[in-house]
């Protein structure tokens, strides 16, 4: 089983676990968790938030397994696309309450050296922090195109917008990351060459 | 214009570092989804078969395509023994209360059976 659930679709996984393969849930949860918590680490900003969205993102596909067509669409998009709501749905309910979750940066990355994350922490900290500025749907778009380097069609489907609102959504907040990281060019190691 | 070209390119270097290391899927958390898809699982109820046609489903009902060659033997022989019995059988006919099919007939040795062997040449 191990063989050929490494060479089987996210579709034809989905469709083994909703037939009661348990090897099947720990396949897809091996590829699709660390995408959808990378995503929802970037959008949310806030490590607990994007394990809470990662979770229950998964939870979500485990329960529509059983009514999973495949063919139709991908497993991938479809959770991109439930992640992407529950991190709007988040954010909507935090901006209610007392925590600005935008102001908060996000934590070094854990998986690499000391002098790895030294080096490169200050400028990832630079971009989520620029990232964090964007308007939500913007971020989004961002995120998905250039970090998760998804096709503009997709990210449409993902965020139920035309290609060309993507595309606005990716050139407009790219100016403005650019825009907000000119100011940090020295202090995170760009010279003027 | 070229300042502009240049943080764009920056920009693009730092997406590139960033998609270089991608947050790693915490053990805890994939420990707490697949403890959900566990959980999840036995509630499916198993996929509902194809439905097949009435005739395959008799069939299989009554043991599949050796049950039924076997039940089409048994029936052939039945039917041939109860229009033409043996000699050291009853006469079904006769034990029915009728008269023997053969005393119908002029000359006396026509019987069901041959009647059918003739129909059959």
């Amino acid at each position: 089983m191990s063989a050929s659930a490494e060479e089987a679709s996210d579709d034809a996984l989905l469709v083994l676990y909703a037939n009661g393969d348990s090897r099947a849930a720990a396949e897809l949860t091996a590829r699709l968790g660390p995408r959808v918590f990378g995503v929802a680490m970037r959008v949310m900003g806030i490590r607990a938030e994007a394990e809470d969205v990662t979770q229950e993102a998964m939870l979500r596909l485990w329960k529509m397994a059983p009514e999973w067509r495949p063919g139709e669409a991908q497993v991938s998009t479809w959770l991109y696309r439930v992640a992407m709501n529950l991190c709007i749905d988040r954010k909507r309910r935090a901006r209610g309450g007392h925590v600005d979750l935008d102001a908060v940066p996000e934590p070094p990355d854990p998986g690499r050296s000391a002098a790895e994350q030294m080096q490169d922490g200050a400028r990832q900290d630079a971009l989520q922090a620029a990232l964090m500025q964007l308007p939500e749907r913007q971020r989004q778009a961002v995120v998905l195109r250039h970090l998760e380097e998804l096709s503009n069609p997709e990210i449409a489907g993902i965020m139920d917008i035309s290609t060309e609102a993507v595309e606005s959504l990716t050139a407009r907040g790219k100016r403005a990351l650019a825009a907000a990281l000119a100011g940090r060019r020295e202090e995170l190691g760009y010279s003027d060459g | 214009m070229a300042d502009e070209d240049k943080a764009l390119q920056e920009l693009e270097d730092l997406f590139a570092e960033a998609r270089s290391a991608p947050p790693a899927l915490p053990d805890h958390l994939s420990a707490a989804i697949l403890a959900d898809a566990a959980r999840v699982q036995p509630g499916f109820q198993p996929a509902e078969p194809a439905r097949q046609p009435l005739w395959r489903q008799l069939a299989e009902a009554l043991g599949g395509w050796p049950a039924l060659g076997g039940l089409a033997a048994a029936s052939a022989a039945g039917l041939w023994i109860g229009l033409a019995p043996p000699s050291f059988m009853p006469d079904p006919v006769a034990l029915a209360g009728y008269e023997d099919s053969s005393t119908a007939f002029a000359d006396g040795s026509y019987d069901m059976a041959l009647m059918l062997s003739e129909d059959l040449q």
